[in-house]
């Protein structure tokens, strides 16, 4: 390991598969994998292996899944209220459009950003990284890690409604005068946010570095 | 520790893996991918001191945020207050253990399965007890991380206050402002802390001891 020397230029960067390392998943150690099939991490115990196994296809189907999902989610609503014997039932749009003619925009904005759109551009986006990865692209590998790590990062924001369907549950519980409950959508919901999750953490995104551009080395 | 022998140490990026050197990282400052630009390591202000008092701190006040309300709704002389938990509650209540569970896991379990987790292991190479299960508990609070959600739990208590405001009286608990509290610690104790770190030390300790023969 020590062996292996490099200089800081992004030129000259290698890969660490090219030399025969994997830095552990879980610990982020760096593991001599050559003359190995199989190796646990010497500092956290974990397996370890050069990209995490079946990435691609594991994360199609976590993401297939999710796309699904994402239909009842918004057709069905998200919660029911009961005033005084009558039922209504509020879908994520419509709730959207109710705070949208109150001129409550701000926070219309906010559940329409993080139920509808953010759950939509996450599976677009990871879609768009598995297909340029199966493609074979070169190019785009920086633009295409940062959109990985942003979905990364804003993809739990999705759960809100989830935890505002559940709150207004909790504190609107007046007898026969209004009772909340959370319809059929929360349940979906909640699959888009998981299974998005699990999608993007099956894939690698080193498997966007692993195409070499021609013109190089 | 990782530069008794030299000022360099290896790493591979966790998004390229690209394979570097990293040298010596002033506190306070980030060591970037030459490549793709991901934060590689970052050597936080304040040593291990800072997250384990943030760590205790955080304790407390979870605790506090979850035992007390964090608001009370009044409509027509009928009160009704709620905790973190009350949205579970609920659920259960109404027949969606499903839903109680998707609700609890992410605002509560997980969050203080992290903070008692990261006390555990904090405390333990601060003070060099080398407390048996840390390894394996660092490397499921790392992979529990992602799954805690008080912050968008927060922003949802915001939201259902704004929603109901119109309708209601609300009054603010003290759960409320612990939870505030709370979030911003939380968020304090995460920015504090490099894993990296924290594995070399408990490598370190633990080939002390000699029970690792690799260290």
């Amino acid at each position: 390991m020590a062996k292996t020397v490099l200089s800081a230029k992004a030129k000259s960067v290698v890969s660490a598969k090219d030399r025969g390392l994997a830095g552990c998943h879980t610990c982020g150690q760096v593991v001599d994998m050559r003359n190995h099939s199989h190796v646990e991490c010497p500092r956290c115990g974990a397996e370890v292996h050069y990209r995490k196994p079946d990435s691609i296809n594991r994360a199609w189907a976590f993401l297939i899944a999710a796309f699904v999902m994402y239909i009842p989610a918004n057709t069905e609503p998200m919660m029911r209220t009961t005033s005084l014997g009558t039922e209504s039932g509020d879908t994520i749009l419509s709730g959207v459009l109710y705070f949208l003619h109150h001129g409550d925009w701000p926070l219309a904005l906010v559940i329409f950003s993080a139920s509808v759109m953010l759950p939509l551009l996450k599976i677009i986006a990871i879609a768009y990284i598995l297909i340029s990865v199966q493609r074979g692209a070169t190019h785009r590998k920086i633009e295409n890690t940062r959109l990985y790590i942003l979905a990364e990062v804003l993809g739990r924001w999705s759960m809100l409604d989830i935890f505002v369907v559940g709150l207004m549950a909790a504190l609107v519980q007046l007898g026969k005068l209004t009772t909340i409950q959370p319809g059929p959508a929360c349940l979906a919901f909640a699959g888009v946010v998981i299974l998005t999750m699990l999608a993007e953490m099956a894939f690698d995104p080193k498997l966007i570095w692993d195409q070499k551009e021609n013109n190089n080395d | 520790m990782e530069s008794a022998d030299s000022t360099a140490v290896i790493f591979v990026c966790h998004e390229c893996d690209a394979l570097q050197h990293v040298t010596t990282v002033l506190p306070g400052n980030d060591a970037i991918c030459v490549r793709c630009g991901s934060r590689l390591f970052r050597n936080p202000k304040g040593g291990i001191d800072k997250p384990l008092a943030l760590i205790m701190a955080s304790m407390i006040i979870f605790i506090v945020a979850n035992i007390y309300p964090i608001m009370t709704l009044t409509i027509m002389g009928v009160e009704q207050a709620t905790t973190i938990s009350g949205a579970a509650i609920i659920f259960m209540q109404q027949g969606s253990p499903e839903l109680a569970a998707i609700v609890w896991l992410p605002s509560v379990l997980i969050p203080g399965l992290i903070i008692s987790g990261l006390f555990y292991v904090l405390f333990s190479i601060r003070f060099q007890k080398n407390w048996p299960y840390a390894k394996t508990m660092l490397a499921w609070i790392s992979r529990m991380l992602p799954w805690g959600m008080m912050d968008v739990f927060f922003l949802g208590v915001l939201v259902s206050l704004v929603k109901l405001v119109a309708l209601a009286d609300i009054v603010l608990g003290t759960g409320f402002y612990a939870f505030i509290l709370l979030v911003l610690l939380y968020a304090m104790v995460i920015a504090s802390l490099e894993p990296h770190t924290l594995w070399e030390s408990l490598r370190h300790q633990t080939s002390l001891q000699g029970e690792v023969e690799n260290g």
